[in-house]
């Protein structure tokens, strides 16, 4: 039992990283990146084939962020100058071609038969007390997420970037290049998504590239959209949520034994979408928000 | 490259081009007049497809398949006007841009509780090839690729030389105008939802009928289709009809350069391409400054 809610700790506070890092694109700057799982991808794979390598795990954690940073930099280059849908398609599109790179290009990845035995972080110290220090690790994490969102959100420059989301024309005419502030606000939230995926892949020890599926990304926009899109805390809650629902969808089955697991993964997908689109049609706000847009 | 290669791989591209378009058609279509880009025409043509081979098994004929596939889907691109994107205007594109993602998925996942993953076929009579030129024609892309122009060629006329096209066009061009001088929006909006499932469904039937039917089939031709609506110039279906067609073409005729992988990939380089050499699409004019 204290082996289980370790690990749904550990996931879930993976998935509250995921959402801080999109609700300060999403949230505070108003950007669309559907591209989420990508720079996941970037990071659990940079993360994971440097470890093998030998290189320090603190290394690997950082070059996994600023890798997925510097991926999120051409993108954001290009879209974030033109209309708020255009960095939702090449982003949506960058995450499908990001999996068939991986998927083709086996000398560096191993294809989809994925990359095993990925070191793990304490894996010293025994099965119980070794899950528990990753499981404090990964909470660090997301405790530095949030206070680098909070910090970055209080500052004139947080200022400016929710302004940006408010109003561009705005912030256009006292002189401020809404362009810039937008690009460096898709790279810390790229570098975040990237921390999260090394913290996957050295939690999970194997990683393949059906576990990068465009699902993943609107499983942490519905926890952005739930949790309050544009308040430090609402990814927290939200990322609760979702793991709340996740886990309690795998035992919905000891309740209705007549649904079989594959028809389990249909319903948690349809879920997903009605949630998606109940949230946007009733409740913008999240479900604890207040104030309507 | 031979040719007879080059050519077999130019008709290929062409059917594959034909699809594009229509798929970039009802994109685009959406893009211009209802203003965001929805996300659910892929899982409209999935449903268009599964809906044909059901029709298909039921009544057993292939074309009473494809006209109930294409009276369903546009039944359903209806509904979901009228139950989820009608409320949104007024609002920033973001909201109907997400739940016509929560649309797609919605979609997908019901027919896969119903009907599962296996993959499923049309009935189609078996038919010797023609060899033109050195090229192998199966009759029955002779049939996708006429078809499929002609329903491009149908929509753009209802687009271009109707009444009902016209306030269409009205309405994309400027919604407070066209509601100023008299244009009913409810008669246009379910006209342009009519058009686009038709769209789709014609798209997802000619998938089908090409290949297999499998769930995630519609998914996987969204991001040409969305390709084709960019290049072709936001909220310009000529465009998106004619950019969809020259990706199929540029996809098929880059086979042997870039092998099967990643063709897909050509027309995310295209869109990238267009996005910073020319944002305004192809065809298009440069978006103002709204």
């Amino acid at each position: 039992m204290q082996g289980y809610l370790t690990a749904v700790g550990t996931v879930g506070g993976i998935y509250a990283l995921l959402a801080l890092g999109l609700n300060l694109q999403y949230g505070f700057t108003g950007l669309i990146n559907f591209g989420v799982v990508a720079f996941y991808a970037v990071g659990a794979y940079t993360s994971a084939l440097l470890a093998l390598r030998g290189v320090p795990f603190v290394l690997d954690f950082a070059a996994a962020a600023v890798l997925a940073a510097l991926f999120a930099w051409p993108l954001g280059v290009m879209c974030l100058r033109l209309r708020d849908d255009y960095l939702a398609i090449v982003t949506l599109a960058f995450a499908e071609i990001l999996r068939t790179v991986i998927v083709s290009e086996e000398w560096l990845t191993n294809g989809t038969r994925g990359i095993p035995g990925i070191p793990r972080p304490f894996s010293g110290l025994g099965a119980a007390a070794g899950g528990f220090a990753y499981l404090a690790l990964v909470l660090a994490a997301m405790l530095a997420g949030v206070s680098l969102t909070v910090r970055l959100v209080g500052s004139p420059f947080g200022r400016l970037i929710q302004a940006i989301r408010d109003d561009e024309d705005a912030v256009r005419s006292v002189g401020k290049s809404p362009a810039r502030c937008k690009l460096v606000v898709f790279m810390i939230g790229a570098g975040l998504t990237g921390l999260a995926g090394a913290l996957y892949a050295h939690y999970l020890t194997y990683i393949s590239p059906d576990q990068f599926v465009p699902l993943l990304t609107f499983y942490v926009w519905i926890a952005v959209i739930m949790g309050g899109a544009g308040r430090v805390g609402g990814a927290i809650a939200g990322a609760a949520l979702l793991t709340l629902f996740l886990e309690g969808s795998r035992f919905l089955r000891d309740v209705l034994p007549f649904v079989s697991e594959v028809q389990m993964a249909s319903l948690r997908l349809a879920a997903i979408g009605l949630m998606l689109i109940l949230f946007t049609l009733y409740r913008p706000q999240g479900l604890l928000g207040r104030v309507a847009r | 490259m031979s040719a007879a290669v080059g050519l077999n791989l130019a008709v290929a591209g062409l059917i594959q081009g034909l699809l594009i378009a229509l798929a970039g058609l009802a994109v685009s279509l959406c893009f211009a007049v209802a203003r965001f880009p929805n996300a659910a025409t892929g899982d409209f043509m999935t449903f268009a497809a599964y809906a044909g081979v059901a029709a298909q098994a039921w009544t057993g004929s292939l074309l009473a398949g494809a006209a109930s596939a294409v009276l369903l889907t546009a039944g359903l691109a209806v509904a979901s006007y009228v139950l989820v994107f009608r409320n949104f205007r007024g609002r920033s594109l973001v909201a109907p841009l997400i739940a016509s993602i929560g649309l797609a998925f919605l979609l997908r996942s019901v027919l896969t509780f119903f009907v599962g993953f296996d993959q499923h076929s049309f009935h189609v009579p078996i038919a010797r090839a023609i060899v033109f030129a050195g090229a192998r024609v199966r009759p029955i892309d002779l049939w996708l690729a006429g078809t499929s122009a002609v329903t491009l060629l149908a929509v753009l006329a209802v687009l271009f030389l109707t009444p009902i096209g016209r306030r269409m066009r009205a309405v994309a061009d400027n919604p407070e105008l066209a509601r100023a001088s008299g244009i009913r929006a409810r008669t246009v909006m379910l006209t342009l939802w009519t058009l686009i499932g038709a769209c789709s469904a014609v798209g997802g039937v000619m998938l089908g009928l090409q290949t297999v039917v499998v769930p995630e089939m519609g998914w996987n031709l969204l991001l040409p289709a969305f390709a084709a609506a960019v290049l072709g110039g936001v909220g310009n279906p000529t465009g998106a009809v004619l950019a969809g067609i020259a990706l199929g073409l540029v996809q098929a005729l880059s086979t042997p350069l870039v092998g099967f992988t990643y063709q897909t990939a050509i027309s995310f380089i295209l869109l990238i391409a267009t996005l910073v050499l020319r944002p305004q699409g192809l065809l298009g004019r440069a978006e103002p400054v709204r």
